[in-house]
């Protein structure tokens, strides 16, 4: 046996172990979308390939087709859960401790009645980081391997058959991007327990804008850039702790902010009922408030 | 500057493969330059089978074998169902191509793609099988492949991890290489041999 055919027979067998896990899902028109099967009864899958709510069925890797409701989906990081109607029998899923560039990985899915395979290589992996919605990621995880029918939902896995995450398509545009396991379990159980992904909510919108030189000299440490509050939302933390429509907010929390996303990137589920100091420039005066971090209303579904 | 050489063992088996499956991949060129494409040297007398979309309506056409030495092949039979043609080049004693089987192939095994796309001779793409389409019978009918292919690839072999010719690379569907599989191909052999349409007898693996 040659090295090449080792390593064939090695990723045949990856598909094999690995592919009862996968599930198909039929949740939109045309071509059906992968899912993990998560527990016995739940199945994972990504946000973005659940386009109805009601009638959506699952097709088991056995071949049975099995009816679902959708427990809960967090936009942010593109995860939804799935509750099947009756259980089904659940392969073990191994994860895996890490990821690494140039590390050899396949893309499973299950676009339908059959388990598919693409071979490639993690391109980019990075630490923590936030999707354009705002979900917090654990791992910036970026796959070079084409992108088929059923990718999103399907699984990654290291050529051991360990799996690294679950694939979508909709988080970047310009490439296949895979959500680490740790984020898939995170967010998948807190949608369990409650039905939905809490998010802090303060109540304003802001935008970056340049501080005077005499305001930036009276911070410390300088800082040249705030947020200036351009929309507030009735009722709001915001404005209840007294914050109005064109302060500029430097600091939030201990920590000071240039840019709207970080403030984001702070407002985490975690934070929902605590309390956090923030400092604003108003009429040229630099003052400190406390504001209560509120949770976000139920947004409507895009 | 010093050449690199890889010392990687599944580096040296792609580089000896790919050396391998040169010798019976050939290069079809129309005679009007038109209907530019791949094909096998399915026996070493010097039976060729290719794409039948790469023939087309030619009788004759001409051969760029592995080793870029030229000759021509006339066209014996031509199966536009299953998108096969059979060709007899003029001259013989060429190497002899191993058939693989098709059934051994599961998701993820690697395969291996030459051809010329695009007019590149003799490029190589290395990939793993996306899913096998099945007829009734659960007989291959056609090998989806995760590899990367261009017009030009069309009629040329894909191979398995052994060097062993799997499939007839015929068509690309939503960026998948599909190819027809060794099985279909012998069928179609089998078939224009029943006619009288081959000069000899050409035995069938798989």
């Amino acid at each position: 046996m040659t090295a090449l055919q080792n390593l064939s027979d090695d990723l045949a067998a990856v598909v094999a172990s690995v592919g009862p896990s996968l599930v198909a899902i039929h949740a939109r028109r045309r071509i059906p979308a992968s899912g993990l099967l998560w527990r016995p009864d739940i199945v994972v899958t990504n946000h973005h390939v659940i386009q109805r709510e009601d009638g959506i069925t699952v097709t088991l890797a056995d071949g049975t087709s099995v009816g679902a409701s959708l427990v809960g989906r967090d936009p942010t990081t593109d995860i939804a859960v799935l509750r099947l109607e009756r259980p089904a029998t659940q392969p073990v899923i191994r994860p895996a401790a890490g990821a690494r560039v140039g590390q050899i990985v396949l893309a499973l899915g299950m676009p339908g009645t059959a388990v598919t395979a693409a071979l490639g290589v993690i391109s980019a992996a990075g630490g923590e980081w936030r999707t354009w919605a705002g979900g917090r990621i654990d791992q910036y995880l970026r796959v070079d391997v084409a992108v088929y029918d059923g990718f999103s939902g399907g699984a990654l896995t290291n050529a051991s058959g360990e799996v690294i995450g679950m694939n979508s398509s909709g988080l970047s545009r310009a490439s296949a991007m895979t959500i680490p396991l740790a984020t898939v379990t995170r967010v998948a159980e807190q949608l369990l327990k409650t039905g939905r992904v809490a998010r802090g909510y303060i109540g304003v919108g802001l935008q970056a804008v340049r501080l005077p030189t005499g305001v930036a000299a009276q911070l410390t440490p300088p800082q040249d850039v705030g947020l200036m509050v351009v929309s507030l939302d009735e009722g709001a933390p915001a404005s209840a702790a007294g914050i109005q429509l064109g302060d500029t907010i430097v600091s939030f929390d201990g920590r000071s902010v240039t840019d709207p996303g970080e403030m984001l990137g702070m407002l985490s589920g975690e934070r929902v009922g605590t309390t956090a100091p923030v400092t604003l420039v108003r009429a040229g005066q630099v003052t400190t408030t406390t504001l209560t971090i509120g949770e976000r209303p139920r947004a409507s579904r895009r | 500057m010093t050449p690199f050489t890889s010392t990687l063992p599944v580096d040296a088996d792609l580089s000896g493969l790919s050396d391998l499956v040169r010798g019976w991949t050939v290069a079809l060129t129309g005679r009007e330059g038109e209907g530019k494409g791949s094909g096998v040297i399915w026996h070493p007398d010097g039976l060729l089978v290719s794409n039948a979309h790469v023939v087309g309506e030619s009788r004759r056409m001409r051969v760029t074998f592995g080793d870029g030495s030229e000759g021509e092949a006339r066209v014996l039979a031509r199966d536009d169902q299953r998108d096969i043609a059979i060709l007899q080049a003029d001259s013989g004693g060429h190497p002899d191509m191993p058939v693989g089987n098709p059934d051994a192939l599961r998701a993820g095994s690697i395969v291996l793609a030459l051809g010329h796309p695009w007019g590149v001779p003799h490029a190589l793409s290395l990939g793993v099988v996306h899913a096998i389409a099945r007829d009734r019978r659960g007989r291959p009918r056609h090998i989806a492949a995760d590899v990367r292919l261009a017009p030009g690839n069309s009629g040329g072999p894909l191979v398995d991890a052994t060097g062993r010719v799997v499939g007839i690379n015929a068509m690309i569907v939503g960026g998948l290489g599909v190819a027809i599989p060794v099985n279909v191909v012998s069928r179609v052999i089998q078939h224009a041999g029943a006619q009288g349409l081959l000069p000899y007898k050409v035995s069938w693996a798989a």
